[in-house]
């Protein structure tokens, strides 16, 4: 209990953020009803002391100040993670003994990214760039001394992380990974690192959302899809990928949602529907699979 | 399930809460008082923290409040403190007392509350005897409930507590005549209503008039700043009757499945005693005892004697047990009197 470790990159971002009273723990809530706050001033100031002691307060606020950040929808489950990464990169559990070897500290760098990333969700681009921003000084002040940076080793390693932990199958990112990956050697800007973690991150997101599209289309005896049903959708999802390559980003937009409105989809679907050819089934797999590559076929490659 | 949270990275945009001011959106989702809970429980276990840490310990009160068990034997005022703490308690409540309801018992106010106050030492007394008058429309308050029956009420007057105040504050004015909204202004004979109906006046009946109790509670539910049913609800409720009382507004309430299904604390009035994995360990724990009995021959009960019914009839345990049980006579805690 020596020395309860606060390891928070955060913590520096605390003390430059003005201190505000409901930051404080405990006593200086106002509205509260419990008995053990409203003791006498002399305990209370005591335990004032403990809780800045013991770094109670200044994990506090740091914890508050990435809730403020990230604005996560479920504020209580992320503080549940937070404080459960935290434990687990404290030396107090596990880490305590001999220095972990370098093959170790890898992987714990990794982690801590990997965290960082997951904090902020991608449309929350402010917050995102900022994780994506700590996650790469994590990385990079880890090389060896000499050689300050992000080798395209780590980078891709992480891809691959982020991509095994989406639970997306492997076969339908691993052309996404082909094409945004760096070389070993290579030193990886920051530029890169951030369109990487952000197309993955999307990418993700896109093959969840076809899965579900997918499980609307399933037989739920079979476990597969018709076919020409399947097409049908894929190809009005091509339609609108592609629609107006020449257009300015709004306009884009709109016409993309037009044509990926429900009437529109259920036009192609009832005309797939219609033309009553014989028709084999389609997998989950294959499915998502297209799905990606549309989507992928988007994406520039970075060499 | 209640599920409090979902990995970040998987929620949705929901561009209302980035906009929020900082203090609104902690509010909103009742973050400060979880934390400022957390560190009152850190000083009151302090030699747990000097064993596993100040993360780890923060880590299990977080977990708990999403899983919701950090209300068990915690004080009433931090019970109520917010919806999620409600709605945990409340289920908590059915989880660990269905089989009183599987049983088919019933049991008095008194006996609810004792365990109400098996989970919440401090429950209020007082709280419990709202929820009765509920069920038995603040009649004959002896009487005894079922448990389902006392369950949904006292759902209804826990979670919406400070809501049904107003609402009996505007029943009380619209009974004595006034109108809360001052929509209508009143007429001469409106001094005449200041009491309840007397005995003879029996063209008038009970209760208010529910268009006008409407157009009040749609009024409160814009302003009122404690969760209250959904409005479209309660408007429906009011909506299929011309006159109601109090009590029989709040009976339909607690006996109405969408805000129940709002609410989201407790399964449907069907399913509320449907519990696959603990049937089966009772009829695990049943037919073993089936065996050892047959085996023995020494009492004349049957295994019928542990007297869960279930709802599921179909079920070939069940059917097994009946079969060969058919005198099944349950076994009950015989509430007094």
């Amino acid at each position: 209990m020596a020395a309860l470790p606060v390891p928070w990159p955060s913590v520096k971002m605390a003390a430059v953020e003005k201190r505000r009273p409901l930051v404080a723990p405990a006593a200086s809530f106002t509205d509260s009803t419990r008995p053990s706050v409203s003791r006498a001033v002399a305990s209370t100031k005591s335990e004032e002391d403990f809780l800045r002691q013991v770094g109670v307060t200044a994990m506090l606020r740091a914890a508050l100040l990435k809730v403020l950040e990230a604005r996560p929808e479920e504020p209580i489950s992320f503080l549940a993670h937070y404080f459960e990464n935290m434990g687990l990169r404290s030396p107090a559990n596990g880490g305590a003994g001999e220095p972990p070897g370098q093959l170790l500290l890898q992987q714990q760098r990794l982690g801590r990214a990997l965290w960082h990333l997951r904090l902020a969700h991608h449309s929350q681009r402010a917050a995102f760039n900022n994780n994506v921003g700590v996650a790469y000084e994590c990385l990079r002040a880890s090389g060896r001394k000499k050689k300050p940076g992000l080798d395209g080793r780590t980078y891709s390693e992480l891809l691959k992380r982020i991509c095994r932990d989406g639970e997306a199958p492997e076969e339908v990112v691993a052309p996404l990974l082909r094409k945004i990956q760096c070389r070993d050697h290579e030193a990886v800007p920051l530029g890169v690192f951030r369109a990487g973690m952000l197309t993955c991150f999307v990418l993700l997101e896109f093959v969840a959302r076809a899965g579900a599209l997918y499980r609307l289309l399933e037989d739920p005896a079979l476990a597969t899809a018709d076919r020409r049903m399947g097409q049908a959708v894929l190809d009005t999802l091509e339609g609108a990928l592609q629609a107006s390559d020449g257009a300015v980003a709004p306009a884009r937009y709109l016409e993309a949602g037009s044509r990926l409105g429900p009437d529109s989809l259920a036009l192609a679907m009832d005309r797939a529907l219609v033309a009553r050819r014989p028709s084999s089934p389609m997998t989950r797999e294959e499915f998502l699979e297209k799905a990606a590559a549309l989507f992928i076929a988007k994406v520039k490659p970075v060499r | 399930m209640l599920k409090l949270g979902s990995y970040p990275g998987q929620r949705m945009l929901s561009p209302e809460r980035l906009a929020l001011p900082d203090y609104d959106y902690l509010a909103q989702r009742h973050v400060l008082t979880y934390m400022e809970d957390a560190v009152c429980q850190l000083l009151e276990n302090k030699e747990d923290i000097s064993q596993y840490g100040i993360a780890r310990f923060f880590t299990e009160y977080f977990n708990s409040v999403c899983q919701g068990t950090h209300i068990l034997f915690r004080e009433f005022s931090f019970i109520q403190a917010t919806p999620h703490n409600r709605a945990s308690f409340l289920r908590a409540f059915w989880r660990c007392f269905r089989t009183v309801g599987k049983n088919g018992d019933l049991l008095t106010m008194k006996e609810y509350h004792c365990l109400l106050q098996l989970l919440c030492p401090d429950f209020p007394l007082e709280l419990t005897q709202k929820a009765a008058r509920i069920v038995l429309m603040d009649d004959a308050m002896d009487c005894l409930m079922s448990f389902s029956d006392f369950l949904f009420a006292f759902q209804i007057q826990f979670y919406y507590s400070e809501f049904l105040e107003s609402v009996a504050a505007i029943y009380q004015d619209l009974l004595s005549g006034k109108n809360p909204n001052t929509v209508i202004v009143p007429t001469s004979s409106s001094g005449q209503h200041r009491q309840r109906p007397a005995v003879g006046e029996a063209s008038l009946p009970e209760g208010v008039e529910a268009s006008l109790f409407s157009q009040c509670l749609e009024n409160l539910c814009d302003r009122h700043k404690y969760s209250c049913p959904p409005p479209a609800l309660v408007k429906e409720v009011l909506s299929n009757v011309q006159r109601l009382t109090f009590y029989g507004f709040l009976m339909a309430l607690s006996k109405h499945h969408g805000i129940n299904q709002a609410l989201g604390a407790l399964p449907d009035r069907g399913d509320l005693m449907h519990d696959p994995a603990m049937d089966e360990e009772l009829e695990r724990l049943v037919m073993r005892s089936r065996l050892h009995r047959t085996s023995r021959q020494h009492r004349a009960t049957e295994p019928g004697a542990f007297g869960f019914q279930r709802r599921d009839k179909l079920e070939a345990p069940e059917n097994m047990l009946s079969a060969s049980a058919p005198t099944p006579y349950p076994y009950r805690w015989e509430p007094r009197e």
